[in-house]
């Protein structure tokens, strides 16, 4: 089956930073969250793929279609949402959608005023009378009215009130309703993650070094809570390692390799709790990059 | 399928899923053979992702209390009352076990235990 897209060895350089050499691939009707910290290449990864940016070297393709810019029928696959949005200033939201509405075959008037309803937008302003949470909207209702196999999000409720946001998820739920439609979004709001996505992918200082089924991280770690008089304690998979006098908090990636260990320890009142997707994100995060977090990996 | 699922709980969506679907069965609410909705339905109305549902799924088909039927979907498995019985007993005893570990770490002792469970036994 063709991927939604792939990204082949992608490299971009700007002065101090260099993003890649990039592999990355997703399913169709999958969720794919990318999460890291500002500066990581996120918004960087995402533009180079829909074109607004030209990567240096390697090759990235839209449902097997190369991302040239001279042959853009690749582009009526996709609906993005970042902080570059390409409207006309002085058209008023309406303008810009029936401007777009001419270049996508599968786009319905319909859909794009249902979802400006629901989204609460106002198509009689004009673009630079809109504010920045408004401009989001405006750039969500163009990506969503034609209905593409695959959107590109990234930060899509960056400025948005929370009843409008929760309106936002509700559309990309139906979205992924069918099972043909893929979603690759990036953002700082990890609940939303949680929910929506099936894989999560981490970045930092240009490079992807851990991706990982969402599920697979709610099966492995584990906050762990033990006693044991030993100094010195080494145990594998440990990121975080609280102690007051005998008595240790350590958070594990593996859980069941560091309950196997402390009972080879002898340690004693040993208690395992379940972690957020949040909290283990956070944890991924400040691990950074080269940690490595699983026994077989 | 009325689930309840929160982001509030130690519990993941997927045990919680899980956890709801297996009580149902267990009390007869969803019957043998009744059909549960599709992952992907499920994943929308609940607004979770496809894994969860998925994954949820497949753990309640290990522990036979579903099945699926290929391109038909997920069903619920017959069970005998004395199944039923069985799983609600392990059910049970794993909801009670860390509690009356917990007990014990407090320093209750097993006669003081077992009043408090013949207690709540009278009150229910």
């Amino acid at each position: 089956m063709e991927k939604a897209f792939q990204y082949k060895d992608m490299i971009k350089t700007f002065p101090g930073f260099k993003l890649g050499p990039l592999n990355l691939e997703l399913e169709p009707g999958t969720v794919l969250g990318l999460i890291g910290p500002n500066g990581a290449g996120k918004t960087t990864s995402i533009q180079c793929l829909v074109g607004l940016l030209r990567a240096d070297s390697g090759e990235m393709r839209i449902f097997s279609r190369p991302n040239d810019l001279n042959r853009p029928a690749w582009k009526r696959d996709i609906g993005y949402v970042g902080d570059i949005s390409v409207f006309y200033e002085r058209w008023t939201g309406l303008q810009n959608l029936r401007f777009l509405s001419q270049f996508y075959p599968n786009w319905s008037d319909e859909k794009a005023a249902e979802l400006a309803n629901r989204f609460q937008l106002p198509l009689d302003k004009r673009a630079k009378d809109l504010s920045t949470g408004n401009r989001v909207k405006l750039s969500l209702v163009s990506a969503l009215a034609h209905s593409p196999r695959l959107l590109l999000l990234d930060e899509p409720t960056s400025g948005i009130d929370p009843v409008v946001r929760t309106e936002v998820l509700d559309v990309l739920f139906e979205v992924l309703e069918t099972g043909e439609r893929s979603i690759f979004y990036t953002t700082h709001i990890l609940p939303e993650i949680n929910r929506l996505a099936d894989e999560l992918a981490f970045i930092d200082e240009g490079q992807i070094w851990f991706r990982t089924p969402k599920e697979d991280l709610n099966d492995r770690w584990r906050k762990i809570t033990f006693r044991l008089a030993e100094e010195n304690i080494a145990l594998e998979c440990i990121v975080s390692h609280r102690k007051e006098g005998n008595d240790h908090q350590v958070i594990s990636s593996d859980f069941e390799t560091t309950l196997r260990q402390l009972q080879e320890l002898g340690a004693e009142n040993v208690q395992d709790i379940r972690m957020s997707i949040e909290e283990i994100a956070v944890q991924i995060l400040k691990g950074g990059k080269g940690v490595k977090f699983y026994v077989d990996s | 399928m009325l689930l309840h699922l929160t982001d509030l709980s130690d519990e993941p969506l997927q045990g919680q899923i899980v956890r709801q679907t297996r009580a149902k069965i267990l009390a007869g609410e969803l019957a043998a053979g009744a059909d549960l909705p599709s992952i992907r339905k499920l994943a929308k109305e609940q607004h979770i992702s496809v894994i969860t549902v998925q994954r949820a799924y497949e753990a309640l088909e290990n522990e036979g209390l579903i099945h699926s039927r290929r391109g038909k979907g997920y069903f619920v498995t017959e069970l005998s009352d004395e199944t039923r019985k069985k799983m609600a007993r392990e059910r049970f005893q794993e909801i009670l076990e860390p509690g009356i570990r917990a007990a014990k770490a407090e320093g209750l002792h097993k006669e003081e235990i077992k009043k408090v469970i013949a207690n709540i036994l009278e009150e229910i």
